[in-house]
This record gives structure tokens, sequence and C-alpha cells, in this order.
């Protein structure tokens, strides 16, 4: 693994075209296919996410219709205005916000530094870490959620938004993905970069991370809508109201006796613009940047 | 491989010691911040009449109150991981104590003149510790009943019994469906998909899951069977909605929404859906006595105020349930949430409704005409896991892969294991 | 195991430098995770109906798992579960990428959309797949009946159920597996298929003998984590079914969960249950791990 007979580095840089399966010209039938696919699962996906948008607008009534109707009586949004106006939405807007950049910054930094350090190093107990991660990869919130929530109380984490983000930020998953991704990257590249004289964190900083930009978009991406939709965690941590996250202060319509659905839709679609939002800005990012620099 | 291997015995040495807990036991230190927060789920308007109590509370004596609602679902989910944490909440609102009571405060520590003794005594057996404690107070009491779409009944030219005299099932049944057959519903008759509005119809079947003591199991096997039965009988023909029970799994699901969408001319639920209908039904509606069979009357249940041992501020605390279950904010929160009174005064005084008051004296009387062990079924600590039992053996009838001898059986056996795990 | 080839001594920078990569990520996830993941197979040796007070059982938790017939249901329930699930979603994402890898119009677009549901919060999709699969008023059946298709029973079959919570389980999450794998569709040196073409290879060719073969290593990545998913799959299905009808898509998170904070409440019962189950994934995923290093290394 260390010493190879140097290989002329395959080249991330130069590439100006995407690449596609033929490469070249597609056959018009193959296209029309594609096209015919693409449409049909487009609708399969949308048609839901449209009628859950239309049925915000539906009254408690309009909603327990049967059969139920297309479309809503009236575009008034008055589940919009009734449930925005019983609990304080700018803060736990602000809150929202506030945990999924902050855990998602923290969580990229993190996860690709250890990332790097397993993918890149050979030290004692490498392996064994890396299938501690992997294996906590598969337990879920839910299986461990009093005993780690005993571990946030002892350290006063409890009823703060730090609580919120700094406990999920090591995701063992996001480790996994640019693991993966940085053994990909030719050894021989930071091993030139050393001979340079370059240091480990400078090499890390300058070399790696530039190369891993898909891997790290997917990170991001990944945080965020999971911080951004996180419901279980941020219910026992935020105590006061004043804590308290978009998702947890849309739980509270949920009573024992009966579900308002038409505040939880329509609090629901304004707690998915967010990060919709997030993803078309990202998405273009991500394409761009792949089409740029073409890494790899 | 012998890395993993030490890394296994590593952990399994670290296992060796017992899980603990970070609760600090009996006896918390107690502070005086003039602060109090108070664990709290809604059902709609009692969260607006909760608060007006409170903000009083708060210019009475300068004690900031933090309400935390959470959502249902996940309240005791929550409640458990705070006590691990050694975090409780000064106060809180349960359906169920029994998964708490060794964590429970006994509020006669405090405030014994005020709340020991002044709630109906049917909930004696739940709300007591072994030593005579008061581990909560009886906030509000529910009492199960029909609902009915008056305008249907009207349309179909059926007649509503009179409050004092109830009808019997049949002739429930044989008007639902009349009225479900002159107006083209889905439904005749439908039920929340609950164990407890199941134990109203086993109720007045004649029986109950535990006897009038508490301390057994009281399913008479035949009542019960005939019970199980009927409700089969009338979910197979299409009275009632089998596919509601069926795709609720092992959820509470209510059937507010088949009623509000005239789908079932009779809706077998219970008070609190009263002052939510009053905003949100299209129609006339009221509230119908239960119907009779070899008993008369619904079933009760009912929330509880509670506070914990861990607490910070009990007498704080206490002073808090006490103000909050006193006989004017009962009678406030009564009125604006149309709520059942526990206390014994309130009841004896009778609560005039502002809204609706027609429909929750019909609820009162059933409340007199429910026999006295439903009490203390309700009130059992074994009843929600029985109740559960029940849900799942109803829906394994109802997907016919059961009889409805052995889900008897299923339901029976539920509430003997029930009882032990509880004692 | 492999330190033949450390004999050449490093610098101590570079000795030192891997540690302190590691350190800020190991560090939280030793506090949050590993610790807590221990101590809940110390929970699963004792006995708790609260969650609080403990009695030590030794394994009679275990015992009671074996003997347990909802258990073994949902046992079953997420084996078939899983198995659909991964396969599928393996299958669907490499397929889907390659697609919307393709020069076509409206790529972002077909991207975004596929991706959407994936931000959706689970409660929500639960909720409106659950008004279109009701039997008698979904929005699905209205459709059918209207074209004499009849009235499946989606959710009150055992079958159509499970059917009905893995499609919707593909359609929340297979946005992100095909992010995945378009990334590494991206890692593809693209004179790879410079020389295939000049050698005159079809784009069959290019897709079986360059294409596949060289995702390998993406492959295996959502094959890890949508198993992973596959095994953790809970809330969703909680809002769609409630693992109904009768415990048909009661899935193994659902039965811990269950046993845990719902009464009666069986905390040590399902702490046992979700060791059985991280066993189960662990070992799952290292046979894919170590096979995905024999590859590496041949």
């Amino acid at each position: 693994m260390s010493v190879q007979p140097v290989r002329p580095v395959q080249s991330p840089i130069k590439r100006t075209q995407w690449t596609s399966i033929g490469g070249g010209r597609v056959p018009s039938a193959g296209q029309v296919l594609t096209y015919a696919v693409l449409i049909g699962l487009t609708i399969v996906v949308l048609a839901p996410v449209v009628w859950a948008v239309l049925s915000s607008f539906k009254t408690q009534s309009e909603l327990a219709q049967r059969p139920p109707a297309l479309l809503p009586s009236s575009l008034a949004p008055t589940n919009y205005t009734e449930a925005l106006s019983s609990f304080d939405f700018g803060l736990y807007l602000q809150n929202s916000v506030i945990v999924t950049v902050g855990a998602t910054l923290l969580t990229v930094v993190v996860n690709t530094m250890c990332a790097y350090g397993l993918a890149k190093y050979n030290f004692r107990g490498r392996d064994v870490l890396f299938l501690v991660v992997l294996g906590t990869i598969m337990i879920p919130l839910q299986l461990i959620f009093i005993p780690v929530y005993q571990m946030a109380a002892q350290l006063g984490l409890v009823n703060s938004l730090w609580g919120l983000i700094i406990p999920p930020a090591a995701t063992p998953t996001g480790v996994f993905l640019l693991r993966q991704y940085m053994l990909g990257i030719p050894d021989d590249l930071i091993e030139a970069a050393r001979i340079d004289g370059a240091g480990e964190f400078r090499i890390f900083a300058r070399i790696v991370v530039p190369l891993c930009g898909a891997a790290l978009a997917v990170v991001t991406i990944f945080s965020v809508m999971w911080r951004w939709n996180d419901f279980l965690w941020p219910l026992i941590i935020s105590q006061d109201p004043e804590k308290y996250t978009l998702p947890v202060a849309l739980a509270q319509f949920n009573s024992q006796l009966s579900v308002p659905f038409n505040y939880i839709l329509a609090m629901s679609v304004v707690s998915m613009i967010p990060v919709v939002v997030i993803f078309l800005l990202l998405q273009r990012h991500i394409v761009r940047g792949i089409a740029n620099t073409g890494f790899k | 491989m012998r890395r993993i291997l030490a890394f296994c015995i590593a952990t399994v040495t670290l296992a060796a010691c017992a899980p603990g807990t970070t609760s600090g036991g009996g006896s918390a230190e107690q502070v005086e911040d003039k602060t109090l927060t108070y664990l709290y789920f809604t059902d709609g308007p009692d969260e607006q009449a909760t608060r007006s109590l409170i903000a009083d509370y708060e210019k009475k004596t300068g004690v900031k109150v933090d309400l935390q609602i959470v959502p249902f679902d996940n309240l005791e989910q929550r409640l458990q991981a705070r006590l691990s944490g050694g975090n409780a909440p000064d106060v809180a609102r349960l359906t169920d104590i029994s998964p708490f009571r060794s964590d429970l405060l006994d509020l006669n520590k405090y405030q014994k003149a005020a709340l020991d003794g002044q709630f109906i005594d049917g909930a004696n057996a739940y709300i007591k510790g072994p030593a005579g404690e008061l581990l909560g107070v009886p906030s509000d009491l529910t009492m199960n009943g029909p609902l009915v779409n008056v305008d249907q009944f009207k349309k179909a030219g059926v007649s509503l019994p009179d409050v004092s005299k109830p009808w019997k099932w049949d002739e429930m049944v044989t008007a639902a469906q009349k009225v479900q057959k002159a107006n083209k519903t889905q439904y005749a008759i439908a039920m929340d998909v609950s164990g407890h509005r199941f134990s109203t119809m086993l109720s007045q079947f004649g029986t109950t899951f535990f006897s009038a003591d508490g301390t057994s199991v009281g399913l008479d096997p035949q009542k019960a069977t005939a019970a199980v039965k009927k409700f089969a009988d009338l979910n197979a023909s299409g009275v009632m909605p089998a596919d509601l029970w069926l795709q609720a799994g092992t959820k509470y699901k209510a059937a507010n929404e088949i009623f509000l969408a005239q789908q079932t001319p009779v809706y077998l639920t219970g008070n609190w859906q009263v002052s939510a209908f009053a905003k949100d039904a299209t129609f006339t509606w009221a509230a119908a006595p239960n119907p009779c069979q070899e008993e008369c009357g619904g079933f009760p249940g009912g929330k509880f105020m509670v506070s914990f041992k861990q607490s910070k501020r009990q007498q704080a605390a206490a002073d808090f349930i006490a103000y909050m279950n006193s006989k004017e904010s009962q009678e406030r929160l009564a009125k604006e949430a149309n709520f059942l009174p526990t206390r014994k005064d309130l009841i004896a005084s009778g609560v005039d409704y502002p809204q609706r008051d027609a429909d929750m004296k019909v609820f009162l009387a059933d409340v007199s005409r429910t026999p006295q062990q439903d009490f203390a079924t309700a009130y059992s600590p074994a009843f929600a896991a029985t109740a559960k039992a029940a849900v799942e053996a109803l829906g394994k009838v109802l997907a016919k892969s059961q009889s409805p001898e052995q889900a008897v059986e299923a339901i029976r056996a539920g509430a003997e294991k029930a009882l032990k795990d509880t004692k | 195991m492999s330190s033949a080839h450390a004999r050449r001594v490093k610098p101590w920078n570079q000795r030192l430098a891997p540690y302190l990569f590691i350190l800020p990520n190991m560090l939280i996830f030793g506090l949050f995770v590993v610790y807590p993941a221990i101590n809940n197979f110390n929970i699963s040796l004792y006995d708790s109906r609260n969650g609080r007070d403990f009695t030590f059982v030794g394994g009679a938790n275990y015992q009671e798992l074996l003997s347990s017939e909802a258990f073994w249901s949902a046992a079953r329930a997420t084996v078939v579960f899983a198995v659909c699930f991964v396969v599928l979603t393996t299958v669907l994402s490499v397929a889907l990428a390659l697609l919307l890898n393709r020069r076509i119009k409206g790529r972002a677009f077909f991207r975004t959309v596929f991706f959407l549901p994936v931000v959706l919060s689970p409660v929500v999709v639960g909720l409106i797949w659950g008004w279109i699969f009701d039997r008698g008023n979904g929005l699905l059946n209205t459709v059918l009946t209207r074209i004499g298709l009849g009235q499946p029973g989606w959710l009150v079959d055992g079958g159509l159920a499970m059917t009905v919570v893995i499609f919707v389980g593909l359609w929340m999450h297979i946005g992100f597996y095909i992010l995945i794998i378009l990334a590494g569709l991206q890692g593809i040196d693209p004179t790879y298929y410079e020389a295939a073409r000049m050698d005159g290879a079809t784009s069959w060719q290019q897709l079986r003998r360059i294409t596949l073969p060289l995702l390998r290593p993406t492959t295996m990545v959502v094959v890890i984590l949508s198993l992973i998913a596959g095994f953790q799959a809970f809330d969703y299905i909680w809002t769609l079914t409630g693992g109904g009808p009768i415990g048909a898509t009661t899935l193994m998170v659902q039965y811990i969960y269950e046993n845990a904070f719902q009464s009666p409440i069986r905390y040590g019962l399902a702490a046992a249950a979700s060791v059985v189950l991280f066993i189960t994934v662990f070992a799952l995923t290292l046979l894919n791990f170590l096979y995905g290093r024999r590859k590496e290394a041949t």
C-alpha cells in the first residue's frame, strides 16, 4: 500500500462534460422511453405531495369527507393563519434553523476528519474502530433512547440547543459514506504532497476535502434533512417551549382524542418549504460544482 | 480477531455493573424560585381554559408556571426519559399514572386538607398509595356515550330516546340502520378504536375486566362473549366500520372523522368530543343516552394531576395542584372545556354549562347509571394493558383469525397478566 | 492482522495525526452512541417495569423473547420487509440514477422531484398514504372502483399491507439512494468510456463492463445503508398502519418501542430485543463489508 510505482495521477481536473452511459448520442427511442419512465414516476412521486398541499387548505370536515374531494372548497389560508397564530412560529423557525445549521456544520467537520483518519492512515485499532462505527449505524435512537438521555442530562445538555446540536453530530452514516468515498482518492496524491513538505492537516484541508465535493454535499443534505425533521430527540431535550424546534411545536396538536389534521398538514407544508429550498440551492451547486471541477 | 475479542470482553465487563439511574431518590433538594413546570397534553379547548387559570394563579401568587405541552402519543415516553435523567417536571397531567407510581409525590404531605377525600371515591384505589399516600388528583372525569346526528334522525323520521329512558342495544342498532338507509350513510354506528370504548359495551352487557375491588379478573366469559359476538356481527354486516379497526394497528384511532363527514348517524365516543364538535360540526347533533343491555350507563375515564418525588419544588407543586383542583377552578375548567367534575362538592351542586348544557346533562345522567364496578376497572392500574390486549383480540376477530370465544380467552389472559405485572 | 508493512518507521506527526483526526468524532460518538449502547446491553439483563427500577434476571429476557410469538412475528416481518426493501432500493436507485445521469432536458427538475419525499416528515408521509390506501374511501380505490377494478383491502389484508409499507418506504427513501449512486457515477473516469467507444463497444456493453463493475463500491454503500434503514423502519409505518392489520406490519423497532414505552412496560425485554436486532444487522453488515473487501483485494 505504501510503496508503489508512481502511476500518472488519473486526472481529476480536466473534465468538462458529464458522463452518461452511452456517452454519445442516444437513440431517440431510448430517449422517449427515458422520458416516459421519468414522467410516469414523477407523477407517482408528486401526486401525493400535491394532494397534501391542496388538502392543507381544507377544513376538518372537508378532510373527513368520503370519498375525498380533490380540491379544497376555498384557498383561504385559514388553517395556516390559525395554526401559525396559535404558537410562536418565528421562534421555533429560528430554533430549527440554528440547530440545523449548527449540527450540520459540526457533523460535516467531525465526520470528514474522522473519515479521513480511517480511510488514509494505518494505525493500531483502526479496523476495530471502523467496525464499531459501522456497527453503530444500525442503532436507531429508539433503541437506546433512555441511556442517551441520561448521558445528555449528566452533561447538562438538557433544555439547551447544544443538546440538539452535539449528541447527534457524530453520525456514523456520514463517516461511513465519506470513508468509502475517500478510499477512492489515490494515495499517491497524498504521498506527493508529503514529499512537498505539506503538513498533515494541510493535506487534509487543501487536497482531500476539495476532492470530496459530492460526498460532502450528500452528507450535508443528509444532515440538514435529518436535523430539520428530527422529532423524538428534540422532544425530550427541549423542555421549555422557548427551546422547541418546528417539528416539536407542530406535534403539540397531536392530542389524545382527536387530531386536527388540517393544522398538522398546514404546518407540515410550512416546515417542508425550507428544506426543499435548501435542496434546490444545493442541488444546483452540486451540479455546477461537479461539472466545473469534475472531481476525482 | 484478537482485538475484536478484547473489545467484546471489555464491553461485557463494563456491562457487569447495574444500570444506574441518575435520579436522586425520595428527597430532592428543595428550592424556592417561584417557578413551576407543568407537563401537559391537550385535547383542544382545555388548553385555553388551563392557560387562563394559570394566568390568574401567576397574578395571585407571583409563581411563574411554565406550561410544557407535548403530543399525547409521546407523553409517557418523554416523562420516562426525564425521570430516568433525574429531570422530572414539577407537575404533570396524565391519563395513566400506573407506570409512574413509585415516582409520584404524596400530595397529602403538603395539601392534605385541600385534596384528600375531596374527589369521587371510585378513584381511590387508583390514586392512593399502599400507606394511604395521595399520589394523584383526578382532575376531570370523562364519560363514554353516543353522539347522534340529529339532522339525519329527523330526515329518517326516527325519534331519539328520552334522557331518562335509555334505549336497548337492539333498539339503537335498528334505529341507526333506519337512519343509515334513509340518509345513505356508509355506516350506522361507529366506535373509536379503543379498548376503553369497548369496555363501555362490555359493561352494558354486564361485565368488566376486573372485579369490584379491582384485585382479580372479573370478566364473565359468557357475557363478554355475547358482547364480542355482537361487536363482530355489527362489523361483519357493515353496520360498523371494520376497516377502521383493522387499519389502525395497535394505535388509538378516533372515528370522529366519520361522524363529522356525516357517514354515520351514531358515534360511540365520550363527552370530550363535545366542545370540539361544537366548533367543527356542520350539522345538528346531540348526545344520546347509552344503550342498555344487562346494564345501563357508560364507562368512566379521566385525567390526573401529579407531582414527583424528584421535584425540587414540591410545596409549590402541591399548592398549584390544589389550586387547579379547587372547586372554583374545576368549575371554570368544566364550563369552558365541557369537562365533567370529579369533586364531590361540585358534583353535588352541579355545573351549568354555558354551551351544550343539555348534552352534558345526558352524560351526567349516564354517570349515575354506570355500575360501580366500572370505576374499579377504569381506575385499575392494570387497565391500560388489558385494554390493549382487548384491541388486539378484537382485531383478530374482525380479521376472522380468532373466534369470539378465543378473543374473550385472550382478553382474560391479558387481564391476568396485567394484574400480575402491576402487583 | 496487517502489520507486515508497518515496519517503515513514520515520523511522529504521521503517527499521531490519525488519532487527532478521529478524536472529535469518536468523543461525541463514544459518549452518545457507544456508551449508551453498552448500557443498553447491560439493561437487557435486567427486568424493569418502568424503565427506572431494575431487577437482575440474567438471560431471562432473551429466553422470553425466543418463546414469544409476538417477537418471532416481528422478526419475520422485519426480514421480509428488509430483504424486499434492500433489493428494490438497490435495483431501482441504480436504474434511476443511470436514467438521471443521461443528457436529458429537465434533469435537475427530475432529481429534485425524486428527492422531494426524502425531506417530508415521516408522520405526514404515513398520513397521506393512509388516506390514499384506505379501502372504503381512499383516493386509490375511488379511482379503481371507477374503472371497475374493485376495492382491494390495501391496509386490511396482511400481505397487501406489507406491500404498501414497502412501496411507501421506497417512495420516501429512493431519492436519497439515487443521490449516492449519482455521486458514484461522477467518480467513474470518462476515459474508460472513450476507450470503450474506440473499441466499438455498444452502450449495453459499456454498462455491463464498465459502469456496473466500477460502481460496485457505491452500490455496496447503498446496500449497506438500505439494509440498515430496512431494519430500522418504524415511524412512517407507525402512522400508516400502526403495525396492523393484526401485527402483519409490526416490525422489530415497533416491537421494541411498544415494549419500552407503552404499558405494560417491559424495558429489559425491549433492550434484549434491540441487542438481538443489533447483532443481526451487525453480522449482516460485517459479511457485506468482508465480501466487499475481498473484492477490493482481488
